[in-house]
């Protein structure tokens, strides 16, 4: 291996010091700055829309009521996640900017170019700075295409649509199906644990659904992925612990 | 009356001069401050770190993600709005959080879809979602994340590291088919992932393996292209033949359907 020099997997001893945690506030900060302008300018042109200031109040008041559940499921799997990654790059990459799917799913493409599993005997603080970088920049460049993007689409929303919109509703579906079958399935080979984590969260996520659906019960549906995860976890550590797990 | 017309238009371009210079200047401070994290530790901490592992672990992530830089902006315009997209792509957790968010607001004040009154309300809905989220964010995770972590035993943390990624991506994967519902597309996509992971890369070179998931999502990709229902094309375009200009295609994953443009 090309790591002898960098063993140390104290990733947590790394990733929670003092200049990470300003960077991960400011990124706090900044978004709050931006819902506050952005909530005042509504409220001044509302009536360029034809909508009261209560409306403005209301719609404000039903986005923070919603977002309740979808915030505590974040929560939890951020959460699960800091041992991966440490505080402040969970709360600016999964909290902020991505989601827990899309960077969970960067950081293990990244580590696998190393031949190293995320979380795994490998995962050095060398490893890491690797993953976070991949999965920063890949994130920078989300936003710089959309801050190129969106003043493009402002002008001619339908162009890009013309130009072929068969295959423009293709591609994304196809790309995310394929992208977490096989990221999915290389987990297969692992182990009888790592089955198990996959099967009990397929499983709990299908009953979730159905459920929801059977009772028309939405917030289930937001708060599906929090108890997958959990269900999976658990199967993963019955079987772990009888013997059938990982070599840590 | 005409004075009156003159005052809104005028709302309407200090509304949209704001959004649009605010949105560039708040995101830009964002994406400096996000990316600055690994660059940080880059430079700081003294492992050996090269840039060319880095290189090859962006072009892994940017082989699965890279059509989605472009994609994603573009399939969420519609919904979002400028106001909308400068928000979004700064909270993150669109589809799982802003878009119910801003559809919740609009049918509880009655806007509909596509309307000026709707970007609004979107964008005052995204508002307190982020209010909501960022306060969640820094007292459960920021305050207490480390001490709920720590309270939890030690086997419990070698589980939860071991097997985190499977556990999630089980209930990810059950998610996106049953909300894609694309049965076609989802057939092909796991018996295309089967084949590459299962039989390929076992019996090739070690370096297989890092473009693994990259080579199932371009033959998916291309496998579904050609292999795609065309009645509906066909039905579309007879359609059209008959002088009729409704076309409008539905964004795999978008909650709504496509309206208007949202220009305004």
């Amino acid at each position: 291996m090309i790591w002898a020099q960098s063993t140390s997997t104290d990733i947590i001893g790394i990733a929670n010091i003092p200049v990470l945690w300003v960077l991960a506030l400011a990124v706090f900060a900044v978004i709050i700055l931006q819902s506050v302008i952005y909530l005042i300018a509504v409220k001044r042109a509302a009536r360029a829309a034809d909508m009261t200031q209560r409306e403005v109040n209301q719609s404000f008041r039903a986005g923070a009521v919603a977002a309740i559940g979808p915030s505590l499921a974040v929560v939890l799997v951020s959460v699960a996640l800091l041992p991966l990654f440490g505080t402040p790059p969970v709360l600016v990459r999964i909290g902020l900017i991505g989601s827990a799917a899309t960077e969970v799913a960067s950081a293990s493409l990244a580590t696998n170019t190393l031949g190293v599993d995320l979380g795994g005997s490998g995962y050095t603080q060398a490893v890491f700075i690797v993953a976070l970088m991949a999965m920063s920049l890949s994130g920078a460049m989300w936003q710089i295409c959309t801050m190129i993007l969106t003043p493009l689409l402002g002008k001619g929303t339908d162009v890009l649509q013309r130009v072929n919109p068969a295959l423009m509703s293709i591609v994304p579906s196809a790309a995310l199906l394929a992208a977490f079958a096989s990221l999915t399935i290389t987990e297969i080979p692992k182990s009888l644990a790592h089955i198990a984590a996959v099967v009990a969260s397929a499983l709990v996520m299908v009953a979730c659904l159905l459920l929801a659906r059977a009772l028309s019960q939405a917030w289930l549906r937001e708060w599906a992925l929090g108890f997958s995860i959990i269900g999976g976890l658990i199967v993963a550590y019955f079987v772990h612990y009888a013997g059938y797990g990982a070599a840590a | 009356m005409s004075s009156n017309t003159t005052e809104l238009a005028a709302l309407d371009r200090s509304y949209r001069r704001t959004i649009y210079l605010w949105g560039n200047l708040t995101m830009a401070a964002c994406l400096i401050l996000a990316t600055a994290v690994p660059f940080y530790l880059f430079f700081t901490v003294d492992v050996d770190v090269q840039v060319s592992q880095i290189v090859t672990a962006f072009i892994a992530v940017a082989a699965v993600y890279g059509v989605f830089w472009v994609v994603e902006p573009v399939t969420y315009f519609p919904i979002l709005g400028p106001a909308g997209m400068y928000q979004a792509f700064m909270i993150g957790n669109i589809a799982n959080k802003l878009l119910p968010s801003a559809i919740v607001a609009q049918s509880t004040i009655g806007a509909l879809p596509g309307t000026k009154k709707a970007s609004f309300a979107a964008t005052a809905a995204i508002c307190g979602a982020a209010v909501i989220h960022v306060v969640s964010m820094l007292v459960l995770v920021g305050l207490l994340g480390t001490w709920l972590v720590s309270i939890t035993p030690d086997e419990i943390t070698l589980i939860a590291q071991l097997y985190i990624l499977p556990a999630i991506l089980g209930g990810v994967t059950v998610q996106l088919i049953a909300t894609l519902k694309q049965v076609r597309a989802t057939i092909i996509a796991l018996v295309i992932s089967a084949v590459v992971i299962l039989a390929i890369v076992p019996v090739t070179p070690p370096i297989m393996k890092s473009f693994a998931v990259a080579i199932a999502v371009i033959a998916t990709i291309i496998a579904t292209w050609f292999l795609r229902d065309r009645t509906e094309e066909r039905r579309r375009a007879g359609a059209a033949a008959q002088g009729s200009a409704a076309g409008s295609s539905t964004p795999p994953g978008a909650a709504g359907g496509r309206d208007d443009d949202s220009t305004t």
